[in-house]
């Protein structure tokens, strides 16, 4: 959490995230560039260039696709939480090795030629007709267009400026942009290759991006949200269902979520959506009578959907009633930030 | 109910999740650096064509002959370039020397330039200026292609200068917009066919009646194709003028 805008808010866990991170990426690369020629074993190397652009470009690939199975990986197993912690510089760094790969690209393919390379890039091939010798360049350019808005919309002064849902809603340009790849690669590199290793890690790569989305879809969808019944109080669940410290999450008939909390045996109702990155707060934790998201830590006074001081975030709330052993919300949102009476949970004592 | 360990980023790690995240780090870590091994250690051979700078400057002199590109026919030559090799030529990185060539057709040229090399395709990259290529004294011999009739092949159209070395790899359709922007500066476009034509594996690409690669080509260009042309032999090289409403995708 920061109440000002500063580049980076450090901290041990995040410069933990980021050793790793580089120490995965520099491994990569070094041992591409500098250990694999040797034992390519060619009498003629492959340009240097080529094989540099070749480095970067299947670096930048392989990140974005572990980039994209973190978050369904956290849905399915909250072990993997913590690599969603700092996944931003995850998508700052790719950015930049994608970029690197850009350049060496244009800097061999385009350069030499009284073309500007700028230029040649858009206009050597224009065979959009057709996909074998489709320009899959432009396939690239895109991805590295999104990439680019991505990482330079990061930062939370972006996210405050372009308000959460507009933020998240560019965010997932990622998707378009991932897809983007996987064409870049399979009407380029892929065409040519006589040995199909990286063709192989391509197509695993994107199916296991695609399968663990669908895999958490399915958690999520058989696990579900209780959508309580009609009337302007919705069922939640039992009062017997609920945990000390720990929320149940609900579906509201307009599709908002709400997330119903036990805090020292009272219930508390707030959205379900952190303000800060939409996070899921209904999955986070209660820590010191604050509602910690799981995501990236913002925290909520859980009777009042505050941030404490001299955090200024809000989360709507909502009211709660018990009746005959059942958990219910009105299904109208207070405005954020509204304080709302916990309600003592009649059986709190039974509660697990 | 167990609950999962909860992780803050901003506070210390649950020590259950210690553990989880050590081994998942050091698998990223290791994964990584077993990725880029399996990726950069399974690229194909590039092949042997390259810049034969180890040769050093090859200087020679010949009838200059315009298909509309330019071609040599060396009448004085070297060890490396006899009398009687048909060179093609290009200037340094994405252009040709049609330009330059074209004063000087029918007449007595001297070249000069580094040798780009692949199996039996070769080609000469000439110096810039007077240096690379001027007028000779002499009496130019007269050049007379033979026609070898129309055929019908399987291959590959190709920029002559990449696929003869000058990029490793420098063909196939990962290539095509370099080979384009080779092909529009004015580099011979070379075909690589599947099945030798009077035993040449590569020939030179025109387009019907002493025309330029048609437009339609370009489209073409890295992929495997069929195609319908006129072969000539100009000295000891090949051309042919391709059909190209006789171009289709090849299986």
């Amino acid at each position: 959490m920061s109440v000002k805008y500063i580049p980076v808010q450090w901290n041990p866990n995040k410069w933990y995230y980021d050793a790793a991170l580089l120490a995965g990426v520099v491994l990569f690369l070094w041992v591409f560039i500098y250990l694999t020629p040797g034992a390519l074993g060619h009498d003629r190397p492959i340009n240097p260039q080529i094989h540099n652009a070749r480095a970067f470009g299947a670096c930048a690939f392989l990140m974005l696709t572990v980039i994209l199975c973190i978050g369904p990986l956290a849905r399915l197993d909250r072990r993997f939480l913590p690599l969603l912690y700092n996944r931003r510089h995850f998508g700052v760094l790719t950015c930049a090795v994608a970029l690197t790969h850009a350049f060496y690209v244009l800097n061999w393919y385009f350069a030499f030629s009284a073309t500007d390379k700028y230029a040649a890039v858009l206009e050597a091939n224009t065979s959009y007709g057709q996909l074998a010798g489709f320009p899959f360049e432009s396939l690239g350019i895109f991805a590295l267009l999104c990439l680019l808005i991505l990482a330079a919309t990061s930062h939370d002064f972006w996210l405050k400026f372009l308000t959460p849902p507009v933020w998240k809603s560019l965010h997932y340009l990622i998707y378009p942009a991932y897809a983007a790849i996987v064409g870049h690669v399979a009407l380029g590199a892929l065409q040519d290759q006589q040995n199909l290793t990286f063709a192989w890690i391509v197509c695993v790569g994107a199916g296991l991006v695609a399968g663990l989305h669908v895999a958490a879809a399915l958690k999520e969808q058989l696990a579900g949200d209780y959508e309580g019944g009609g009337g302007d109080w919705i069922d939640i669940c039992a009062t017997s269902a609920m945990t000390e410290g720990y929320a149940k999450i609900a579906q509201l008939p307009d599709g908002d979520r709400v997330a119903v909390y036990l805090n020292e045996g009272r219930l508390s109702a707030l959205s379900n959506a952190c303000a800060h990155q939409n996070g899921p707060l209904g999955e986070g934790k209660i820590i010191n009578c604050l509602v910690t998201c799981p995501w990236h830590g913002f925290q909520y006074n859980v009777t009042n959907g505050r941030a404490p001081a001299p955090f200024t975030e809000k989360v709507p709330t909502y009211r709660v009633r018990v009746e005959n052993g059942t958990v219910m919300v009105h299904r109208q949102a207070n405005p954020p930030g509204t304080y709302v009476e916990p309600v003592p949970l009649p059986s709190a004592e039974g509660a697990v | 109910m167990k609950k999962a360990p909860f992780f803050v980023g901003y506070l210390p790690v649950p020590r259950d999740l210690r553990v989880f995240l050590w081994i998942i780090c050091a698998l990223l870590v290791v994964g990584a650096g077993a990725a880029g091994y399996a990726v950069g250690s399974t690229q194909d051979n590039p092949g042997d064509g390259a810049f034969r700078f180890d040769y050093g400057r090859q200087t020679v002199t010949g009838v200059i002959e315009l298909t509309p590109l330019p071609l040599l026919h060396v009448t004085e030559g070297n060890d490396r370039i006899p009398a009687g090799r048909t060179l093609m030529m290009t200037a340094g990185g994405k252009a040709g020397v049609p330009d330059r060539a074209a004063p000087l057709e029918g007449q007595l040229a001297t070249v000069s330039g580094v040798l780009l090399e692949r199996g039996d395709l070769d080609m000469l990259q000439l110096r810039g200026g007077q240096g690379g290529l001027r007028a000779a004294e002499g009496d130019a011999p007269a050049v007379t292609p033979e026609p070898l009739g129309r055929w019908k092949l399987t291959g590959e159209i190709c920029d002559g200068k990449c696929l003869a070395g000058a990029m490793r790899p420098g063909r196939g359709l990962a290539h095509k917009a370099c080979a384009n922007l080779c092909l529009t500066g004015g580099i011979p476009p070379v075909f690589v066919s599947t099945q030798p034509v009077e035993g040449a594996e590569y020939l030179m690409v025109t387009g019907p009646d002493g025309t330029a690669m048609p437009d339609a080509a370009y489209d073409r260009v890295g992929q495997f194709i069929t195609v319908e042309a006129e072969i000539t032999r100009h000295g000891d090289l090949l051309v042919m003028a391709i059909d190209p409403a006789t171009m289709e995708v090849s299986d």
